[in-house]
């Protein structure tokens, strides 16, 4: 997987903030048709880890993810039409990213179907200590907010479990066309 | 077929359900107690006449009780982080198919 | 419930009922897709296929296979919907341009003809709305519907002659005779 080798080449030795999703987004609430709002902190990533079973292959998996992790946040909102959150709501999110220790590794802006997107690695002397994915398409804004430690194998292990197919990590150096 | 029925199976297609559909729906059945979906419903079916003949006879201990409440705790938590890594799988698929895009147009 | 599709037991994998995943699996597009076309709002369509759900997983051991499994689902969702419907006093008759559609990837025929009688369809009253999704999305003979909707089947076959005549009616006015 191309993001999980991009991730992996991206790391600094200085040691990144962590990067918390903020309240303020809630507003875009009043205008959604539908909003995703998962917040597992440390305790209840170690609560939910502990009813996966190890023999199951796929939930082992997400075992080992988990156990590196402080916490996973995800704030999704969908909308009706197009234009209902700004492109300052956006920006503000990626301006938090620009400290030490976070960097870009994807940034996607696709103007045939008004997709933006960004991935940003933020690293702590060589370790992956964070995970962020801002998808802005025309009526859904995600932000995923992936705190701890997370190795490449993890990434591609996020599409590995629950049933959903595997993506291969790939060898390609691209990192991303058309970036701000 | 008249031209009409015709357009109307197409104006009628089956659309996709949500991205995430499924998750939230078993989070849905964890955050209301159920048991792990991946279980037969049968075995379900013992577990609670279990369940209810431990009430019936030996009354609820506090232990019997604190277990059942953390069990469902932790299946609703588990099923918030099937969902949270769907979602984030599901994005990031997508970035990497635009990426794709990208690279071949260019 | 038998049919395909595998289960654990045990710890040995074995060809055994189909599970409550595999089952909501394998058909929430259809539920969903019933709600959507009938109610012509894209979240209200999320919650009643949930509710449709969790409805099946409180009833799964009733089901005796796949295709009874099927059956139930329209059967609730229509209900689901129709009761929605009238609860809420939902006006889902709108106008072209305001209709919500959810993002899919590409659909047969022409998009603005498949608009325009989405919305017409969506101006039909409750039952007869509900008899043209089943007939031309699940593609169900009348016989099917009267016992999916549990009514006689001359009355399904008059809504669907009704509906069609007003559709061919408008549809004409608007855009030129479709046979």
């Amino acid at each position: 997987m191309k993001i999980a080798y991009m991730a992996f080449v991206a790391l600094l030795p200085v040691a990144a903030q962590e990067f918390k999703i903020p309240a303020s987004l809630d507003k875009l609430a009043d205008k959604a048709t539908e909003v995703v709002d998962v917040t597992l902190d440390g305790s209840m990533l170690q609560l939910a880890s502990r009813f996966l079973s190890e023999k199951d292959p796929d939930e082992a998996r997400v075992k080992r993810l988990v156990a590196g992790l402080k916490g996973i946040y995800v704030k999704s909102f969908e909308f009706e039409k197009s234009g209902e959150y700004e492109e300052s709501d956006v920006a503000a999110l990626r301006s938090q990213l620009k400290g030490p220790g976070w960097s870009r590794i994807v940034g996607v802006r696709s103007k045939r179907n008004g997709d933006n997107a960004d991935v940003f690695i933020g690293s702590d002397g060589g370790q992956v200590t964070g995970l962020v994915v801002i998808a802005a398409e025309p009526k859904e804004l995600t932000v995923v907010s992936i705190i701890g430690s997370i190795k490449p194998e993890d990434l591609r292990d996020l599409g590995g479990n629950f049933g959903i197919p595997k993506m291969e990590i790939g060898g390609h150096k691209s990192t991303g066309a058309k970036e701000e | 077929m008249e031209d009409l029925e015709r357009q109307l199976k197409n104006a009628l297609a089956r659309k996709d359900a949500p991205d995430w559909f499924e998750a939230k729906v078993m989070a849905s059945i964890r955050r209301d107690g159920g048991v792990q979906a991946r279980r037969p419903a049968l075995r379900w079916r013992w577990a609670s006449a279990l369940a209810v003949t431990v009430l019936v006879i030996g009354g609820v201990t506090w232990q019997h009780e604190r277990m059942v409440q953390e069990r469902a705790a932790g299946e609703a938590a588990k099923a918030r982080l099937e969902l949270a890594l769907k979602i984030t799988r599901v994005k990031l698929q997508r970035i990497e198919q635009r990426l794709n895009e990208t690279e071949r147009d260019n | 419930m038998a049919g395909p599709g595998a289960a654990e037991r045990n710890g040995e994998a074995e060809a055994t009922a189909p599970t409550f995943s595999d089952v909501l699996r394998a058909n929430q597009g259809m539920v969903f897709s019933i709600a959507y076309h009938f109610l012509r709002d894209r979240a209200a369509a999320e919650e009643v296929a949930q509710d449709v759900f969790l409805q099946l997983y409180r009833s799964f051991e009733e089901l005796q296979n796949g295709a009874h499994a099927a059956f139930w689902l329209r059967r609730v969702t229509s209900n689901r919907s129709i009761d929605y419907v009238r609860k809420r006093k939902l006006q889902a008759a709108v106008a072209l341009e305001d209709a919500p559609e959810p993002s899919v990837s590409e659909e047969p025929g022409d998009p603005m003809l498949n608009r325009r009688l989405r919305a017409l369809i969506g101006s039909l009253p409750e039952t007869p709305r509900m008899v043209m999704i089943l007939r031309y999305q699940e593609d169900l003979m009348p016989e099917e519907i009267a016992r999916t909707l549990d009514m006689p089947v001359r009355t399904v076959k008059s809504h669907l002659q009704r509906s069609l005549a007003m559709l061919r009616e408008k549809i004409g006015r608007s855009m030129g005779d479709i046979r």
